[in-house]
């Protein structure tokens, strides 16, 4: 940490460290102060979008490298989509196709990204 | 009269780095860009700048990435008015309140006037905005050439606690997340010794938490699952859009408003921690303060259009200057604009305008043309663009989580970032959820190294007495300008207090 005329690495980080302490205590005791009426955290089933949406995020990073990127962009739109959204695959189905050729065109053709091929390699 | 002549002949060097065919088209790119985010709703300019800065890595030169990253900047600031007056929903912050007048007067059929002043009053007060950039940046660059450690740890914290203070929400919610920001962007080797710190072992945070995944993260991903939750509808008010040109009462009722505006988001704009969203805000409350007519506002004044639009015009092309001239950002867009520059090898600050003229001058006479393209984009355009706020949010979502996960993966090649942005958005989506804004966080987590190089060398000067931050004199004004501002904030907040009760 050093002394405060030749402070070290820990100077900023502990000083900033009892700031966030003090800060938070005044949160805390500022909420303690004022009762209000709890909110729910999510709105009633609120969390199932979201919680949807990191799903097939995971997935998506998960299957990236084994299928490839063309395979999984498609299969993550189509998912996204339809799982999520519920929209009518007559809508989903020509958009995720343009969608996948045209990031694979920008990003493996204009910008030269070597992207995961997976099992087609 | 010399340096006036080098600002002259500087400006015709920019010209001559902007007309060229590559510039242009990434100023019109970034123009287009730009309209397009502000049009719609959800999706940010500080998203998107985000979203490029893996690109920015692939474009060429510094010049032609941070002209298209300007036009994206100031572009949006054109295209979120849009949705305001038709939808009723802001395309982006800093058009919260062009919703108020802007909405009511389509609903009275007048939205193409609505939607021309906007687009006017932003051109006007755009170009007024560069205009004080070309001619106030030198000066202040060479002012900042005299600033030594004390003098950027103050003005540092200045920009932190000012855009804590002039920021939306809870005061002592943003003052965490600067806070929070400051100790994530303190991972990593430390700037003077390079001690390991908050590595906890693993190798890949040795170089400190990468700011594009962080940035993407936080604002891209993060975005996206917080607008999961509820579904965005975008109702036009109209779909016919006549009348364009302001008429001559309408041209009579708002020319103040917008000069107004404009002088207002200049101001604003230049301070650190300043910027579009806190001038549009202060442009509002004051014309409802001048106007004779102040009744008339929230059914439909035009001023009330005019005036907000103007500033954060005036706003986006001014907070580029303490960008420029001191390499300080003043707010989140800003700070990517900041990264992009550090990644392109660009360190921002009072030498870059004479030992790298053309990014500055290149950028600033971009500024110029992309002013005259988002009018003609924002204008005659506008009922083309319109259009795109008939794509659904279903359909962007997943688009934009997908080009951060490409994005992020093309910076190392490696499956591994866009883990780690997923955590980021997750974090970022939470943060939302209890009114913690990632703003500010963002800002101190580029300030941060900043600051710590700064207060650790001042104190090393003074040994150990922080008397150095106040004695000094630009210093101290920075320091007495902050106090003061912060013994206003408590007067203001105390006498709120006993008015309520």
């Amino acid at each position: 940490m050093g002394k405060v005329s030749r402070p070290g690495p820990g100077f900023l980080p502990f000083g900033l460290a009892l700031i966030l302490s003090a800060l938070s205590i005044a949160l805390i005791a500022k909420s303690w102060k004022r009762e209000e009426q709890s909110v729910p955290f999510w709105p009633e089933r609120g969390w199932v979008r979201p919680l949807l949406g990191v799903g097939i995020f995971l997935l998506y990073a998960v299957l990236l490298p084994l299928l490839g990127f063309i395979l999984t962009t498609f299969f993550f739109l189509i998912c996204w989509m339809w799982v999520i959204e519920r929209i009518r695959w007559a809508t989903i189905l020509p958009i995720s196709i343009g969608v996948t050729a045209v990031l694979y065109l920008i990003f493996s053709y204009f910008l030269e990204v070597p992207l995961p091929a997976g099992f087609l390699s | 009269m010399g340096e006036i002549w080098g600002m002259f002949q500087g400006l015709a060097g920019g010209f001559d780095i902007a007309f060229t065919l590559t510039n242009l088209t990434f100023a019109l790119i970034g123009a287009v860009l730009g309209t397009m985010v502000g049009i719609l709703p959800g999706l940010g300019p500080s998203a998107t700048i985000s979203l490029l800065l893996p690109l920015s890595f692939k474009i060429g030169s510094p010049v032609t990435s941070i002209i298209m990253m300007a036009g994206i900047f100031y572009g949006a600031m054109y295209g979120g008015s849009t949705t305001s007056i038709l939808v009723n929903i802001p395309g982006e912050a800093a058009s919260v309140v062009t919703c108020i007048d802007g909405y009511q007067m389509a609903k009275k059929g007048r939205a193409g006037p609505a939607l021309g002043m906007a687009a006017i009053g932003s051109f006007i007060a755009g170009t007024i905005g560069v205009l004080g950039l070309t001619f106030v940046a030198p000066p202040l660059a060479e002012f900042a050439l005299k600033f030594g450690p004390p003098e950027y740890f103050s003005l540092t914290l200045f920009g932190l606690l000012m855009a804590t203070l002039l920021g939306e929400g809870s005061i002592l919610k943003g003052l965490i997340m600067v806070v929070m920001g400051l100790l994530l962007g303190s991972v990593g080797l430390d700037p003077i010794s390079g001690a390991i710190r908050f590595t906890w072992g693993i190798h890949m945070l040795q170089e400190g938490i990468d700011f594009v995944t962080l940035a993407m993260g936080m604002f891209g991903v993060g975005e996206i699952f917080y607008n999961l939750e509820k579904v965005l509808k975008t109702e036009l008010v109209t779909r016919k859009i006549t009348h364009l040109w302001p008429t001559l009462k309408d041209w009579a009722d708002s020319k103040w408003a917008v000069i107004r505006g404009s002088f207002i988001g200049f101001f604003i704009g230049i301070l650190p921690g300043g910027g579009a969203v806190i001038s549009s805000l202060v442009s509002y409350a004051v014309e409802k303060r001048v106007s004779k007519t102040p009744e008339e506002f929230g059914k439909g004044a035009i001023q009330g259009v005019a005036g907000p639009e103007s500033a954060n015009n005036a706003a986006a092309s001014a907070s580029f200057i303490p960008l420029l001239t001191l390499g300080i950002p003043g707010n989140a867009a800003i700070a990517m604009i900041f990264a992009a520059l550090l990644i392109q090898g660009v360190q921002p600050g009072p030498f870059l305008i004479t030992e790298k003229p053309e990014i500055f001058w290149g950028v600033v006479a971009s500024m110029y043309i992309g002013n005259v393209m988002l009018l003609i984009l924002n204008l005659p355009m506008v009922g083309l663009w319109v259009q795109l706020l008939r794509v659904p949010y279903s359909i962007l979502a997943p688009i934009v989580v997908l080009f951060c996960c490409v994005g992020v993966y093309s910076i190392r090649n490696t499956v591994f970032d866009i883990y780690v942005m997923g955590i980021f958005g997750v974090i970022g989506y939470l943060l939302r959820k209890v009114n913690l804004e990632p703003g500010p966080m963002i800002l101190a987590f580029v300030l941060g190294p900043i600051l710590e190089r700064a207060i650790r060398q001042a104190l090393l000067i003074s040994a150990g007495s922080p008397l150095i931050f106040f004695t000094r004199p630009i210093s101290g004004a920075l320091m007495g300008m902050l106090i003061l501002f912060i013994a206003l904030q408590i007067f203001f907040s105390i006498r709120n207090k006993k008015g309520n009760q």
